[in-house]
């Protein structure tokens, strides 16, 4: 083999040989060396595995390492019967995280923005800031779309569970349950004052998710999240929905600025309907003004006028100041420089002449013969001044001032229902002593297997003489004729009381009132009727208010199968309806 | 006596078998591994959509490379020595093609492949071994001019320069310091003048650290290394999840498969960072007995070495001892970087890391070595080679 070695191969083996030197000290050296970077090396691994251990895992932890909130499902709101008016239905929300994506192709692009109605070019801008780890694309979609646009496969783009709030009655009685905020918490209504117990508990999980956002496990025990509760409301939405429809219709027939009605349930105050006009959609409040959102029914005060009438009447009878067959001198008298005068003027009427001919005259001499302090109490334990704690938010409490300032023309003119003022939800709840035998009951906004207990504010005997004469009262030749009920009698007592513009009386702006119960005989209901500001020139209580009334209570009857308690020919033609004058 | 021989004869085998079973065993750790780290972007990447795609890959580079080695290990080591000079020419000609667009390909910014259907070649890595043989013939042939500035050292300098301005045109400043560890350690270890060798050394370092300041790229990724938590989203982002790894592990590791790292924290987890998934998975144990398989493959490497040159035999000599400088060199900067010790270079760990002309020419390399020292066994035994 040697032998076949080039000459030039033989010559450099030659050389080789003695010269190279290769020291031993040297191969040691270069070998000291590798081995020494080698124990470097494992000496940064013990520094970075057991002193920088805590740190590194604390900053692994605060990537890796995420809480979520497992979110409750909001209670359901439901009517008396049961019927949902506030649901919430689990939607998807597409988000992304831009600074795990490729760059998405044009396709798919447009696929998703086919899927999500959205412009591409609108996409490619929430996606364009690849720092973010957080953009939202789309909230709250059908769940359906959802998993077609998590099938098309972009990587970074995910969807996450969230509860839309629901209102399948719409405007319809948007202002008893409000609504929630984005948030999903209650902002208005029902579902801010009962946030609480509607909300729940939201739920907590701990968990390490990869870089996409995937779980990989959970680093602590799961706290699962408690629902909120179902509440029932007072309201029968058969009974709302007729009220909304009759309110919205009168307040456009008459060009009206607003109106409101209130149902109460006549034997246990619980609240069964109560609409305002305008309204507004909880399902889309795009659009919404302050005026559509006001629950005008609980925090609008106003001046009652001739309604008040027979509250005040009522507390000469309890006094014994009068009784139903004392006839008062009704000529116009003066009260210091004021003079009390009535619409139609009659030389004398008895109690129920004074309530049919609404007359000023007759209610303020029945009242001034009570002294200042008796009437006010007695305003005061109706619950005029006073928050009337249904749990609305916003609640407006009235003005009722201290008697001890009181001149007499003021005492005068609140028993004809001016100089104080009251929201419509105390007027119906004070009508609750003429159906429930001089017992005021408290206003419930949720269903109640058990009423909640009155106060009496006027005896039996007063109590039944006033309902007999509310009910006399819309016989013919009384001032309530219009909220007659085709099959049921009735009690009421109608209203149209000046507006107050600065610190005078305006002539041509009114409210039309009407505060009644049905059936007369038995109440079931009472109804109160507000519309503000007609102008299509009809604008007494009497004439655009009662009808309102007749419609909500008749057919609030009917969807209640109360039985009626009078013919069905006791109704009386409208032409025939003489218009009262109730001031 | 019978005895005693028979004890003898066994002691001597044909060839190193410990070598052969801790690279075995290096081998197993890499299939082991490549497929934990990658099974995550495999499985979600668009482009691949299959858990086994880097896996199955790996095994393939694998098969190549050992069915090279084995050609390769039929070789007799005096022909490499006679076609050192045209193996490094071959690899200057791969340096310069890689540079022509269209023939290169750019990843990352750096244009570092070649493009050859089945697997990305990648020419530092055939310039790695082929300055081993290279240096190690050189060193040789020039024994006795090693003292002289002109003759024994000027030329080697001018390969290497030459060889350092092809790497950063790529940019590859990684694989610079490892062909640059390589031709120094062997120059040195042949016997280089010592004061030659100094200048060597000083002018290296100075150059170096010029060329660190020279180029922004460069400056930004020695000083993303200084401090990774400065902007840890930012430049830091690789080097902090790769502390963060190996910080996870502690010492025991958190257990095969359970990195979280590797599931999209980490870049290039089955490449250059494939440490640090084993470090988050099998804790500073797995750290020790892996880089003790590196020092022991090491130690063999200079072993074989002096055994060569005990039989006179000094360019395989200076072969082995160049193959275990590469060796450990390269483990000491792939795993350095991944410890945040050394700035970021874009070095796989060999015999470990996923990547096809990395893993070939590691296993080449050590076909070389086991070929030299089969070729000292023979010789011992009475044979020729």
């Amino acid at each position: 083999m040697r032998t076949s070695y080039s000459a030039h191969q033989r010559e450099r083996l030659a050389d080789a040989s003695p010269a190279l030197k290769m020291t031993a000290g040297r191969v040691r050296f270069v070998l000291l060396m590798l081995g020494m970077l080698f124990l470097a090396l494992i000496g940064r691994a013990i520094y970075l595995q057991v002193v920088q251990q805590d740190f590194l895992q604390g900053q692994g932890e605060a990537r890796f390492r995420r809480a979520m909130t497992l979110e409750a499902n909001r209670g359901v709101i439901t009517d008396r019967n049961g019927e949902p008016l506030a649901i919430s239905s689990p939607v998807q929300t597409i988000w992304a995280s831009p600074a795990d994506m490729e760059p998405v192709p044009p396709a798919k692009l447009r696929d998703l923005g086919k899927l999500l109605d959205m412009a591409p070019e609108e996409l490619a801008t929430k996606l364009s800031d690849r720092k973010k780890e957080f953009v939202y694309i789309k909230r709250q979609i059908n769940p359906e779309v959802a998993d077609k646009v998590i099938a098309l496969g972009i990587p970074g783009i995910a969807k996450q569970q969230e509860y839309r709030r629901f209102y399948p009655a719409g405007e319809i009685i948007s202002h008893i349950i409000g609504f929630t905020g984005v948030d999903g918490k209650g902002q208005e209504g029902v579902e801010l004052a009962r946030e609480k117990m509607l909300s729940g508990k939201d739920g907590r999980r701990v968990v390490i998710k990869d870089r996409r956002g995937h779980i990989i496990e959970d680093v602590a025990a799961i706290e699962p999240p408690r629902d909120g509760q179902t509440l029932a409301l007072a309201v029968d939405h058969r009974i709302q929905y007729l009220a909304y429809r009759e309110i919205k219709a009168a307040v456009e027939e008459n060009k009206a600025k607003a109106g409101s009605v209130v149902v109460l349930d006549a034997k246990t105050g619980e609240l069964l309907a109560l609409a305002n006009y305008p309204s507004f959609n909880p399902n889309n409040r795009v659009g919404t003004t302050p005026e559509m959102l006001r629950n005008r029914a609980v925090i609008d005060l106003f001046e009652p006028g001739s309604t008040m009438k027979p509250l005040s009447i009522s507390l000469a009878l309890e006094h014994g100041k009068a009784n139903v067959n004392t006839v008062l001198d009704t000529h116009s008298y003066m009260i210091g420089p004021a003079t009390i005068r009535d619409v139609s003027a009659q030389p004398s009427l008895n109690i129920l002449g004074i309530i049919q001919k609404s007359s000023n005259v007759g209610t303020s001499k029945l009242a001034l013969l009570s002294s200042p302090q008796d009437f006010w109490t007695y305003y005061d334990s109706l619950g005029f001044g006073r928050a009337p704690n249904t749990g609305f938010p916003g609640e407006a409490a009235g003005r009722l001032r201290d008697w001890k300032n009181w001149r007499p023309i003021e005492q005068a003119t609140m028993s004809f229902g001016y100089g104080v003022s009251v929201s419509l939800l105390q007027m119906a709840r004070a009508y609750t002593i003429f159906t429930n035998d001089g017992v005021m009951l408290p206003i419930s906004l949720y269903k109640t297997s058990t009423p909640m207990p009155g106060k009496r504010v006027l005896s039996e005997k007063t109590a039944h003489e006033m309902h007999d004469l509310l009910v006399a009262n819309s016989e013919p030749g009384g001032g309530a004729v219009g909220g007659r009920i085709i099959g049921y009698s009735i009690g009421g007592k109608s209203g149209t009381a000046r507006k107050l513009e600065g610190r005078t009386y305006v002539a041509n702006k009114h409210r039309a009132l009407f505060m009644g119960f049905a059936p007369g005989k038995n109440p079931k209901l009472i109804v109160a009727v507000m519309i503000d500001e007609p102008t299509a020139g009809k604008y007494y209580g009497g004439a655009i208010s009662a009808p309102v009334f007749s419609q909500v209570a008749g057919g609030a009857l009917r969807v209640l199968n109360v039985q009626p308690d009078e013919p069905s020919n006791n109704s009386l033609l409208p032409d025939s309806t003489p218009v009262p004058a109730d001031f | 006596m019978i005895v005693h021989s028979a004890r003898r004869y066994t002691a001597i085998k044909p060839f190193d078998e410990a070598l052969a079973w801790a690279l075995a065993l290096l081998l197993s750790i890499s299939l082991v591994m490549v497929y934990s780290a990658s099974i995550a972007y495999a499985e979600a990447d668009a482009a691949t959509q299959n858990r086994y795609f880097y896996l199955i890959r790996h095994v393939i580079f694998m098969v190549i490379g050992l069915s090279a080695s084995y050609i390769l290990f039929q070789v007799p080591t005096r022909i490499w020595q006679k076609y050192a000079g045209k193996l490094f020419l071959l690899g200057i000609v791969l340096l310069v093609l890689v540079l022509v667009p269209g023939i290169g390909r750019v990843v990352n910014g750096s244009r570092r492949w070649i493009n050859l259907l089945v697997l990305n070649l990648q020419p530092s890595e055939i310039m790695k071994f082929a300055t081993v043989i290279y240096a190690a013939d050189y060193t040789v042939r020039k024994t006795h001019k090693l003292h002289s500035l002109k003759e024994g050292f000027a030329p080697m300098f001018a390969a290497m320069v030459a060889v350092a301005f092809l790497l950063l045109r790529e940019p590859d400043f990684g694989a610079l310091m490892v062909v640059m560890s390589i031709a120094m350690g062997v120059l040195f270890l042949g016997g280089i003048n010592m004061r030659i060798f100094s200048g060597l050394a000083v002018m290296a370092a100075v150059a170096i650290v010029l060329l660190i300041i020279s180029s922004p790229y460069r400056l930004k990724r020695v000083l993303g290394f200084m401090d990774p938590w400065d902007d840890p989203y930012g430049k830091g982002y690789q080097l902090s999840h790769s502390l963060i790894a190996i910080g996870r592990g502690e010492w025991y590791g958190v257990g095969l498969g359970s990195s979280i790292e590797k599931l999209f924290y980490l870049p290039e987890a089955h490449t250059d960072f494939i440490m640090a998934v084993i470090s988050e998975e099998f804790g500073f144990v797995g750290i020790c007995v892996v880089i003790g398989l590196y020092a022991w493959i090491v130690r063999r490497a200079f072993h074989i070495g002096v055994e060569s040159k005990k039989l006179e035999r000094f360019f395989q000599a200076l072969v082995a001892q160049g193959l275990g400088i590469w060796l450990g060199i390269q483990v000491f900067f792939n795993i350095g970087v991944n410890m945040g010790l050394l700035p970021t270079k874009g070095l796989t760990l060999p015999l470990m890391s996923f990547g096809g002309s990395a893993m070939l020419m590691n296993l080449i390399a050590m076909a070389v070595l086991l070929r030299v020292d089969y070729e000292n066994r023979r010789i011992m035994r009475g044979y020729k080679v």
